[in-house]
């Protein structure tokens, strides 16, 4: 099988991932809760794992790093700190239910879109200035669409919210262990990440950065100040009820380990190059719409094929051994905004540990799928 | 022998605080506050020896931290509190 469905999961990991998450079953007791050696000993990874996120997105006290169960996890941890019944947040055109969702369960939320069009870094910053005013709540906005893969200008997304004292919560769900992701320049409120995808830890693992005030989502033992029945007012321990995902945090500290190794930007820089192989091979392709961004473009290439339902089109290479998404990707919103609700599309994302050939036999798969549609 | 327990806000608190003594040579144990001064319920601290304390508390105000509490354990293992 061909595996390009990186953005949504990170299939190969490095080896120490999976050996570190098996040791920690059966070596790893719970953080915080015994003083014995099975539990300190998870205790330092946690913490290890805290510092490795902070030398990673420029978080300087490992206290406002918080272990979540995946990206959504988070953005809802954040949107429920900063947007109440009744409040405005401001978001981009390329969000996923990952942040809608949460809005639309807000009673009496007003949500503004700040859409720009497709690829275009100026005109959703454009849309950001017109969009978010004092009066906002909270902007969110995701760094990289898991559609398109475009680039948003989130770095000057930043410097508006803190000219206009707007809290700013990033999704970097698509550029963690990609892009640059930083806490400390950007001074946001929130980053939330999931482990599985860039970071290649396991699944049901996730990061929050916390820059700001923070509400639990969740409520119960954290083996701190156990006499009271408050949450304690403290991170990370204020968002981590209940017994951590150990085994997860194993495999993710290690996922991360790998990215610091081979370099963010080195890995950035080879998905780019296997996305650009992928369009250079499906533009001459005739019945092929690419949706092709330049220098504002991840390394994940979304097409259609003319004729052909998306979601017929991915059974169809699936069943040719080429594994992809297809659909809406859960995120109606960025297809509304890009012109795709209608069709979806077929999203190829890549990963580390992808090569040239298994894009040139993907494509090769494509070819054939298109000519099939035209007859 | 004795020893100080600085008292910390979280287990996460402790390990940093742990950290930044190691940086400067004064050694530090992360263990569980014990219950008799842990009026708050479950919690943890770092567990200095005696002669360290002045020089500990001194890095720590230095990197902006701040111990709940302090106390000393004495060799029969007896707690007190100490006050600045």
């Amino acid at each position: 099988m061909i595996y390009l469905d990186s953005a949504a999961t990170t299939l190969e990991k490095p080896g120490a991932v999976p050996r570190a998450s098996a040791w920690a079953m059966t070596h790893l007791a719970s953080p915080g809760r015994g003083g014995h050696a099975p539990g300190m000993r998870a205790a330092e990874l946690m913490y290890q794992l805290r510092e490795q996120a902070g030398r990673m997105f420029h978080v300087n006290d490992p206290e406002q790093v918080v272990l979540t169960s995946n990206a959504t996890h988070g953005l809802n941890i954040a949107i429920r700190s900063l947007v109440g019944p009744g409040g405005t947040a401001v978001i981009s055109g390329y969000e996923h239910n990952a942040v809608t969702r949460p809005l639309y369960a807000i009673p009496g939320v007003k949500v503004k879109e700040a859409a720009g069009p497709l690829f275009d870094p100026e005109g959703v910053y454009a849309a950001f200035e017109r969009e978010v005013t004092s009066d906002v709540d909270a902007v969110i906005c995701n760094h990289v669409s898991n559609v398109f893969g475009f680039i948003q200008p989130v770095g000057r997304i930043a410097q508006l919210c803190k000219e206009r004292g707007v809290p700013l919560i990033v999704d970097a769900s698509q550029s963690a262990g990609m892009l640059s992701v930083d806490m400390e320049n950007w001074g946001a409120a929130f980053i939330a990440m999931p482990g599985h995808k860039g970071l290649y830890g396991p699944q049901g693992t996730g990061l929050l950065l916390c820059g700001g005030q923070v509400q639990p989502l969740l409520y119960g033992g954290t083996g701190s100040l156990s006499a009271q029945q408050e949450m304690p007012d403290f991170l990370p321990d204020r968002l981590e009820a209940g017994t951590h995902n150990v085994c997860g945090a194993a495999g993710l500290l290690e996922g991360m380990k790998f990215v610091a190794r081979t370099g963010a930007g080195r890995i950035h820089r080879h998905e780019r190059a296997l996305a650009g192989r992928m369009m250079d091979a499906l533009e001459r392709c005739s019945g092929v719409t690419v949706f092709r961004g330049g220098d504002s473009q991840s390394g994940l290439c979304s097409m259609i094929v003319d004729g052909l339902d998306c979601e017929e089109a991915g059974e169809m290479l699936a069943k040719r051994g080429i594994a992809v998404r297809s659909g809406l990707h859960c995120a109606p919103l960025a297809h509304r905004t890009a012109g795709t609700v209608e069709t979806g599309t077929i999203r190829f994302s890549f990963s580390a540990f992808n090569h040239p050939d298994q894009v040139d036999q993907a494509a090769a798969a494509v070819r054939e799928l298109a000519r099939t549609a035209k007859k | 022998m004795v020893y100080y327990l600085i008292i910390c806000r979280s287990l996460t608190y402790a390990q940093r605080t742990a950290q930044v003594l190691e940086r400067v040579g004064i050694p530090g144990w992360v263990q569980r506050s014990p219950k008799l001064i842990s009026k708050e319920g479950c919690g943890y601290c770092v567990r200095i020896p005696e002669r360290r304390l002045t020089d500990a508390l001194t890095v720590l105000r230095r990197e902006g931290m701040s111990p709940k509490q302090v106390f000393l354990q004495t060799a029969e293992g007896e707690y007190s509190e100490v006050r600045s």
